[in-house]
């Protein structure tokens, strides 16, 4: 456990003196920790054919943006694009809206099991670690476990077994079972990251769990700065 | 140690009146059923209070004044714990008027005096202690009023007085009785967590169950909640469940993160038991002081009933309650079907109808008690078949299977009887089906 704290200060050390990281800095860091992110790239104006060449299509472009929440709230999302010049034209949007830093541009990823996973700091329990159900719709399903961090992966596996939605990740109308261990080690990162105490929330949401393997999809964090 | 505050050689009481009228005067007489030890009056203007000898001033005490109770007001407190240094090792401050008024500097003060003083601190703002078995009752409540639950098993903490009364009466009620109860108040020194170091090891609770609004620190509570949860029951009632989701908007963990939802979360990561609201929590609380849960003890329960109706509102609370009102076993299904009428409804829920008698239920038990883990037994009394005897069987039944056993029974004055000596024998009983259910479900959890 004290291997993956060091190695979470050295990374945060790395991330200079911003608050809000914007998307791709996250799921950089996330990689780091050994968890799978899309393939894609980062870019602050039209990108080439070599940079998106060896990106399987179709592609989705996401605006970069530390103002917004939401990107999908406020149309900062194109997906569905095939061609160079549909990802161009995406781009050419995207940084259009205001506060607009880049756009990510990553491989779409195939739809199976949306779900959360979080980190705050609770002033009653200080840093405590989320799993939900949901994904997008989470806040209205309100399907969430809350354990204290940093959690062992016993713990994390205990603690997905205790959703409502459970049968859900078992499989259900002939759907495979959710690659739990995965969403567990998932867990066990966030819980450790949170856990520092270095870091004020951090967001996976969703993690797309598939039967093998987990993807970080969209994530948040916010880093505790003095002052 | 908090040995003194329930075992102290004498009990001093700062602020005692000779008016049955003030609180100095109500906690005076209560004090004055404390068997084990002298109580000493401190008033300035008095020589003898209520018939026993009444100290002038602290100075004047002897050493034996090892349990200090204080009812002078708040501004005074820390200056009577430091005269204390010496005499008392504990304090109960009935005294209001401090962090919860928002006088914290106040407070901060008796926590720096009784820590100079080296006494412990339960309070500010509290009742203390009742401990029935000792005859010991530090709080302002009269006598009757509440009426006090009965010396028994069941160990309470409680963070707020009002609470703590009502407790007293549900308790009371349903026949249920304890072992030491707290009220805490302000926790400025004593805290939940320390009561729950303390019944971990207390051989005379054997459930301890806590109304909390808040806690301090977070990490420490639980931790002490688990250790004590791991050596007997712990039942938490919570108040303040207002949805409130962090300020912060910026992620959805932050939005969906209410302080209620984590609270909760964590009870259940600890395996630390919740009540959903008073009425369940005090029910609990009975179940288990009656009967020792069963680690795993499993899901499949038998209803035996004479009123199909409550069989059917029995079925449908244990299947909300993630019971499972399991069939009867094949092979034994025939030999039941054939040994009684045709119009007994032979499945689970078992209904022996208006026909019922005593050894229906003698004989459907001796069947089936290997093959489910609880028993719910309804023996309706305004039946002609149903007697005391049912409470024999019912005795047998968990003397002979160890497994929990829950009992519903009607209000005449038969029902009335047998209640009674069901619960003599160690079978405890509730008005309604779905009560017992619950209460059931409870020892199996």
């Amino acid at each position: 456990m004290g291997e993956m704290e060091e190695k979470i200060k050295e990374l945060i050390k790395g991330t200079g003196d911003k608050e809000v990281l914007l998307e791709h800095e996250v799921k950089g860091f996330l990689k780091e920790l050994g968890l799978s992110v899309p393939c894609g790239v980062f870019v602050t104006g039209p990108c080439s054919a070599l940079q998106i060449k060896h990106l399987k299509k179709p592609l989705i472009a996401k605006a970069a943006s530390r103002l917004y929440s939401s990107k999908s709230d406020i149309g900062g999302v194109r997906g569905d694009l095939r061609t160079r010049s549909e990802v161009n034209a995406a781009i050419k949007d995207l940084m259009e809206i205001r506060g607009a830093e880049g756009v990510l541009v990553e491989e779409m990823a195939a739809g199976r099991l949306e779900v959360i996973i979080g980190g705050i700091i609770d002033p009653q329990f200080g840093p405590v670690v989320m799993f939900g159900l949901g994904g997008f719709f989470v806040e209205a399903m309100r399907d969430i476990v809350f354990g204290l961090a940093p959690i062992a992966k016993e713990d994390a596996l205990e603690l997905i077994h205790r959703i409502k939605g459970i049968s859900l990740l078992k499989g259900i109308r002939g759907k495979p079972p959710a690659d739990v261990e995965a969403i567990a080690r998932a867990i066990v990162v966030i819980s450790e990251i949170i856990g520092t105490g270095l870091v004020e929330e951090i967001d996976i949401n969703p993690l797309m769990a598939y039967s093998e393997g987990a993807m970080v999809l969209d994530a948040k964090m916010r880093v505790k700065r003095p002052g | 140690m908090l040995e003194f505050l329930f075992n102290p050689p004498g009990v001093c009481l700062i602020g005692a009146s000779h008016s049955p009228e003030k609180l100095g005067g109500i906690i005076l007489k209560n004090l004055l059923r404390y068997g084990p030890g002298r109580i000493y009056p401190v008033n300035p203007h008095y020589d003898e209070l209520m018939g026993i000898k009444a100290y002038r001033d602290i100075k004047s005490l002897p050493e034996t004044a090892a349990l200090a109770v204080i009812v002078r007001p708040a501004p005074e407190v820390p200056g009577i714990l430091s005269e204390l240094a010496g005499k008392s090792k504990c304090a109960v401050i009935i005294s209001a008027g401090f962090s919860e008024v928002g006088r914290t500097e106040l407070q901060e003060e008796v926590r720096r005096a009784a820590k100079e003083a080296a006494i412990r601190v339960l309070g500010p703002n509290c009742m203390g202690v009742y401990y029935p078995a000792n005859k010991l009752d530090t709080s302002f409540l009269p006598e009757g009023r509440p009426v006090r639950p009965r010396s028994g098993n069941i160990g309470v903490t409680s963070q707020s007085g009002s609470v703590m009364a009502s407790i007293y009466e549900a308790l009371e009620a349903s026949d249920a009785g304890v072992s030491k109860t707290v009220h805490y108040g302000n926790a400025a020194d004593i805290d939940e967590g320390e009561l729950y170091e303390y019944f971990a090891r207390d051989p005379e609770t054997r459930v301890v169950v806590s109304y909390i609004e808040s806690v301090g620190d977070g990490r420490r509570f639980i931790e002490k909640a688990a250790m004590l949860a791991r050596e007997k029951p712990l039942l938490v009632l919570k108040a303040g469940k207002g949805s409130s989701g962090v300020k912060a908007a910026f992620s959805h963990t932050g939005r969906l993160a209410g302080s209620y939802e984590v609270f909760s979360s964590i009870l259940k990561q600890f395996h630390i038991r919740e009540a959903a609201n008073f009425e369940r929590f005090i029910d609990a609380a009975k179940a288990l002081s009656y009967q020792e849960p069963k680690k795993r003890g499993g899901r499949k329960v038998l209803i035996l009933t004479n009123g199909g109706g409550d069989g059917v509102l029995a079925s449908d609370e244990s299947m909300k309650e993630g019971l499972d009102v399991a069939g009867i076993p094949e092979n034994k299904y025939l030999r039941l079907k054939s040994s009684f009428p045709p119009y007994y409804g032979v499945g689970n829920p078992f209904d022996c109808t208006a026909e019922s008698k005593d050894e229906d239920y003698e004989n459907v038990l001796r069947e089936l008690k290997d093959d489910y883990d609880g028993f719910i037994i309804i023996a309706l009394t305004v039946v002609s078949g149903i007697s005391e005897r049912i409470v024999g069987i019912l005795k047998n039944l968990r003397k002979g299977t160890g497994k929990p056993v829950v009992f519903v029974t009607g209000k005449d004055e038969i029902g009335q009887k047998m209640e009674k000596m069901a619960e003599e024998a160690g079978v405890p009983s509730y008005p309604m089906p779905e009560r017992a259910v619950r209460a059931l479900k409870s020892i199996l959890e």
